[in-house]
């Protein structure tokens, strides 16, 4: 590990205690209060939750106050007291989510009651994706508490602020980003934020995520050698062995002798064969020996043509393989990553 | 002396080649000749042999063969008495036309020394070549034609379709086609006729001349 990479993880070792003690409760009346409520005693867990509030919290203390008076309520049946519990936890923690199996009935339905009363946006997630710039989406959803008017945009970089969604939503909304600018073009490379705000009336509420744009190389596809399950075929082959050559050397000599004797002149006697003879021998010969001889290979027509086609087949796939290389070259791979968020919605 | 320069030539054609040659377009070699040549009556009959030599070109369509050959000829059972020298010279072009046909045109000359031992002759031969391909580098054809416009040294004359010829060819290819050995048969009958002054007298020349020989490629 070199002595680079090694800052990021001193530098978070430095802040964990921090963070954990921000994510614990330090307020002395607050946990006298959680203490009161574990013991079933209402009436004092109610008053010493009220007096923490008075105290100076952590947004994390002030949370866990305000749902422990929800809880509170609920066990002592005052709902509406502790619907407006709960809604203070909402708004201060907007993702905050109780456990079913844990927390009674009647605090889950009072909790439910105050998200419906309360103009939230929660679970906003982007979706980690990668795709050809103009060929696919960025997924992103979230859930909005009220029916409301909720309007997304994305800001940051040279992108300004740019708004790619306007509606009016409630409860869960998926929406598909295509990272183009107006122009056509892709984003450009950086870091971005996901802004989702809602209003109705004089309430509103936004929340953002911040998401990592990189550009990468779009993969181009290999040439072809060779199509797969089509080999190509030997165009020779090795015809059977036959008496043609032989053959043909006995007629071209028998032809020639014949033919001696028929234009041979009667006044001259019968005509000489012997050289005929002697050259119609090597003939014979030569083609007994061509009989015998492994014959030459014969051009394969079938194979040839089958060849033929076959190369024609690959040259035109890698012809719009090569095509198809060069509009790939002029795309660009978006790659968009969630980034870890800093706070929450207001 | 004329023996040791036509083996001196042999021996040099033989050297030649050092490099494998990647085609056959040229060649040129020597022959031994062997031939029967009969005249006017089945009494003049000669048998001979000598030497010969042969060089052949193809080009595209287009190929072509030169003989030269020298026989000493010797009465062989007749009434001939006096031997002679027949130096021959045969040319051939041909033209491929289709499958194993190719077209023939050509020219023979044979100068007999002593002059009138036997007749001196020449004549275009026109015909035509068949020609198979017998196995990797084995070559032979048959051809035939018609001797035109014949001269002889003792005069005559020869009808239209009077003098014929036929012949055979062998070529094989040795050595990766380095060397190639040729065979060749040629038939000559010349259907001559001479006038006396009183009648019409026929006077008919016959040879048949083989050759074998080894040739080099370029």
């Amino acid at each position: 590990m070199t002595r680079r990479s090694i800052w990021p993880f001193v530098a978070g070792l430095l802040v964990l205690p921090v963070v954990l003690s921000a994510q614990t409760i330090q307020n002395a009346t607050l946990r006298r209060a959680q203490l009161a409520f574990d013991n079933l005693d209402y009436r004092q867990a109610l008053s010493a939750g009220q007096a923490s509030l008075r105290e100076r919290l952590t947004g994390y203390e002030r949370a866990r106050a305000y749902e422990l008076l929800g809880f509170t309520y609920s066990g002592m049946d005052s709902i509406l007291k502790a619907v407006d519990a709960f809604k203070q936890v909402v708004l201060i923690e907007p993702e905050r989510e109780l456990d079913p199996n844990r927390t009674s009935p009647k605090a889950l339905s009072a909790f439910q009651v105050a998200l419906t009363q309360v103009l939230v946006i929660r679970q906003l997630r982007v979706d980690s994706i990668q795709f050809i710039g103009g060929q696919g989406n960025v997924p992103i959803r979230y859930t909005v508490t009220q029916p409301s008017r909720v309007v997304a945009r994305v800001t940051g970089g040279a992108l300004g602020s740019m708004r790619i969604d306007s509606t009016i939503a409630n409860g869960q909304v998926n929406i598909r980003w295509p990272a183009r600018l107006p122009s056509g073009d892709p984003v450009p490379a950086g870091n971005y934020n996901v802004v989702i705000e809602a209003n109705v009336g004089q309430n509103s509420f936004s929340t953002s995520q911040p998401i990592h744009v990189a550009h990468g190389v779009v993969d181009t596809l290999p040439h072809l050698t060779s199509l797969p399950g089509y080999d190509y075929l030997p165009e020779t082959e090795v015809p059977p062995k036959s008496w043609r050559p032989l053959g043909l050397a006995l007629v071209y000599t028998g032809v020639a002798l014949a033919g001696t004797s028929a234009l041979s002149n009667g006044d001259l006697g019968s005509p000489s064969l012997r050289e005929g003879t002697v050259i119609g021998l090597g003939f014979v010969a030569a083609g007994f020996v061509m009989t015998l001889r492994k014959p030459a290979p014969q051009p394969a027509r079938g194979n040839i043509l089958y060849n033929q086609l076959l190369r024609e087949q690959i040259a035109r796939r890698n012809n719009e393989i090569a095509q198809e290389n060069t509009r790939r070259r002029q795309q660009v791979a978006l790659s968009v990553v969630p980034l870890p968020r800093v706070g929450g919605g207001r | 002396m004329r023996t040791a320069a036509t083996l001196a030539a042999v021996g040099a054609l033989a050297i030649v080649p050092t490099c494998p040659l990647a085609s056959q377009q040229f060649s040129v070699g020597p022959q031994v000749a062997f031939g029967d040549y009969r005249e006017t009556t089945a009494d003049l009959r000669y048998r001979g042999s000598g030497l010969g030599a042969k060089a052949s070109m193809t080009w595209k369509k287009v190929s072509a063969d030169v003989w030269l050959s020298k026989i000493k000829y010797t009465p062989h059972g007749g009434a001939a008495t006096t031997e002679f020298d027949a130096s021959e010279v045969d040319v051939k072009l041909r033209y491929f036309i289709s499958g194993p046909f190719s077209a023939q045109l050509g020219y023979m000359n044979r100068k007999v020394d002593p002059e009138f031992e036997a007749q001196s002759m020449g004549a275009v031969t026109l015909g035509a070549q068949m020609s198979h391909l017998l196995g990797p580098g084995v070559r032979m054809a048959l051809d035939g034609g018609l001797l035109l416009g014949p001269k002889f040294s003792g005069g005559g004359s020869v009808s239209a379709l009077g003098a014929v010829r036929l012949g055979l060819g062998l070529k094989v290819d040795a050595l990766r086609g380095r060397l190639i050995i040729t065979g060749d048969y040629d038939f000559q009958s010349v259907s001559r006729e001479t006038d006396n002054g009183a009648a019409v007298l026929s006077a008919p020349i016959q040879q048949s001349l083989g050759r074998v020989g080894v040739g080099i490629a370029f």
